[in-house]
């Protein structure tokens, strides 16, 4: 009956806990299978649980909007208001790709080092200023300016993780938290020097797309989705299929394995830097396109990240994927049926981030700590 | 230059590592020859583990050398060390349990050849360890014993020079043993060196050539198994002077 247990084996060794997890498929058949794997169905019990415990979080986290909407008259019922609100989910819905992308980002920095970035909204707001100066004096189209945006990110990131980062890698978690702090006040210090503080904005394909009748979204909106969508497949792909990936899995899983298996460990520390830093940065160039920006804006996507990536298990690359609708779908409830709910729509971040670290500190999707 | 086919192929000389105030590997020389399998052995905390992470730039050792070839590879980093030829396993397996077998296999890197190849050499070596019923399996799912096979076929990926083995037989049932012994004694046929930590002593006597004793982070005694078995200060290193010290304290 309990052949799970014998299964596991009498050691489980180490760190086994949401951090080790990194990159795990969430169910795993969506492993390449090779071979056929064994009877149980296509999940784990326990991530079945985690999923009942997702769903049930969701229901309740997207109820209260409602439950508040009702009582302050926002919410209608009529057919006029259940356009707005198909609308506003489903820009929510668009704008969740982008959100998973730069998480993915932060995630992947935890998995392999274990250093929590706390810049990482910082490095976002580099790329919406990236992409608007590069639109602004060379008029360069914000997509097309990825083109090189992602190369200065990438070699950007590598600098950062061999002059900062290195130097924490494997001490206490607050030691690289103050060091990644340090760096985002610094980089936002350096932005008001150079782009002050006033607001900017790309305009950029503003037109509605008219979906069904009442349901509308921007041409911007749709184009940020898919180019998020585009890149996040292909780093999954990168990660699950090609040599780097499995070397950046390995280390994640365990460094010093990796290490008497032959893998650079330092090499991949620089690239997984390197490709964090080049996905904050195409998200800062997609939110750009979408919304107004000054230096001080990261925050608030260091803010979102982090709320992605507890609710999705630290390190778990579905986990920050499905985190970053669940929180862009939640704000936009709480934007429109919330009284003043725009600027509401932080609250619900970090009312989220507080649930799940009371609820379940080790993420939701993640394996349950302690 | 060739390597001297019956020479030494990995060798430890007066090497040091301290932990604070422990010495755990306090000036341990030690040679081991082309083509052997060989046993290091000594009572719980003597330094064996330091000394295979010193072998294998796990940990950097505060003094001494390491001679693979003949050539100093103290302080190089692991992965260096592992493309040179040398590679291990570990006393508590550490295979990585969210990755499936063959992914397992494949993590190794270094591989100077096209996936193809990569993959054919690993459902090999998942047969030669009998795991190919597993091979899509998580990690995590297998055995205690089966992880071991694994960790075993995983150090075999690059089709190594050095072979070092952290406890290999502990925790693993006998059928299992029998093949990883099996399969070590195939090794050693194709010229590989192999240096075996264990505790169990029907392993080390009946296996190894040659064996290094441990205690206090030095060697202690060298032989073949008849001598090693008959050594007094062996003896007295698991049986005699703890016990000793424990009656004078009393
Ligand atoms: N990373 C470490 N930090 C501190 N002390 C250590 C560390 N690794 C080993 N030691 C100490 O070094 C000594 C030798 O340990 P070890 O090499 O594991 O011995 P063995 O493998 O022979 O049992 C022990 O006293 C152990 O406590
Ligand atoms: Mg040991």
């Amino acid at each position: 009956m309990d052949d799970r247990a014998e299964m596991l084996g009498p050691e489980k060794a180490g760190r086994e806990t949401a951090f080790s997890r990194p990159f795990a498929d969430t169910a795993p058949a969506v492993a390449p299978a090779v071979g056929r794997r064994r009877g149980r169905g296509w999940m784990e019990r326990s991530e079945v649980r985690s999923l009942y415990l997702l769903a049930a979080f969701l229901v309740a986290a997207y109820a209260l909007p409602f439950v508040i909407g009702i009582r302050y008259g926002t919410v209608r019922w009529d057919a006029e208001w259940l356009g707005y609100l198909g609308t506003v989910v489903l820009s929510g819905f668009l704008q969740g790709g982008v959100y998973a992308m730069f998480a993915v980002g932060l995630t992947m920095i935890f998995g392999v080092m274990r250093i929590i970035n706390a810049a990482h909204g910082e490095w976002v707001m580099m790329g919406a200023y990236l992409t608007w100066a590069a639109f602004f004096y060379l008029g360069v189209d914000p997509l097309l300016s990825l083109v090189f945006t992602l190369p200065i990110a990438f070699v950007f990131g590598m600098v950062v993780q061999k002059l900062l980062l290195n130097a924490v890698v494997g001490q206490p978690e607050l030691t690289g938290l103050l060091v990644t702090f340090g760096l985002g006040l610094t980089m936002i210090y350096v932005a008001e020097l150079i782009f002050t503080t006033d607001f900017r904005t790309i305009p950029y394909a503003p037109h509605s797309v008219q979906i069904t009748d009442s349901i509308a979204v921007s041409q911007n909106k749709l184009i940020s989705f898919t180019m998020a969508l585009a890149i996040s497949v292909g780093v999954y792909f990168l990660l699950k299929l090609t040599r780097i990936g499995k070397a950046i899995r390995a280390t994640a899983l365990n460094a010093e394995v990796a290490m008497v298996c032959g893998v650079n460990v330092g090499l991949i520390y620089l690239i997984t830097t390197g490709i964090a830093a080049s996905l904050a940065v195409a998200g800062g160039a997609l939110v750009s396109i979408q919304f107004g920006f000054n230096p001080e804006t990261g925050i608030i996507y260091t803010l979102q990240a982090f709320t992605i990536i507890i609710l999705g298990g630290r390190g778990h690359y579905l986990g920050a994927l499905i985190g970053g609708f669940m929180l862009a779908v939640l704000e936009s409830l709480v934007s429109l049926m919330i009284p003043n709910g725009t600027a509401m729509v932080e609250l619900a971040a970090y009312g989220l981030l507080i649930a799940v670290l009371l609820i379940r500190p080790g993420g939701l999707m993640g394996v349950k700590e302690g | 230059m060739m390597p001297d086919a019956n020479g030494i192929a990995l060798e430890a000389r007066d090497l040091r590592k301290a932990f604070g105030g422990v010495h755990a590997v306090d000036g341990c020389s030690f040679a081991v020859p082309r083509g052997k399998i060989c046993g290091l052995i000594g009572p719980n905390g003597s330094g064996k583990t330091t000394t295979f992470n010193l072998l294998t730039g796990l940990a950097q050792p505060d003094g001494g050398q390491v001679l693979h070839d003949g050539v100093d590879i103290a302080g190089l980093k692991p992965y260096r060390i592992f493309r040179r030829g040398i590679t291990r396993t570990f006393q508590i397996t550490r295979v990585f349990r969210e990755m499936t077998v063959l992914e397992n296999m494949l993590s190794v890197t270094g591989l100077a050849v096209p996936d193809r190849v990569a993959r054919e050499r690993a459902g090999e070596l998942i047969a030669l360890v009998n795991l190919t019923h597993l091979r899509g399996e998580y990690g995590g799912r297998l055995s205690y014993g089966q992880q071991k096979l694994l960790e075993f076929a995983r150090a075999l990926m690059t089709d190594p020079d050095v072979i070092l083995l952290d406890e290999p037989a502990a925790g693993v049932n006998r059928t299992l043993l029998q093949q990883l012994l099996e399969q070590i004694h195939r090794l050693q046929e194709t010229g590989k060196t192999i240096l075996i930590v264990e505790h169990d002593m029907n392993v080390i006597m009946n296996h190894c050539e040659r064996i290094f004793v441990m205690d206090y982070g030095v060697k202690i005694a060298e032989g073949p198994p008849s001598e090693i078995q008959g050594n007094e200060r062996v003896i007295e290193a698991y049986f005699g002077r703890r016990q000793s010290g424990v009656v004078h304290a009393g």
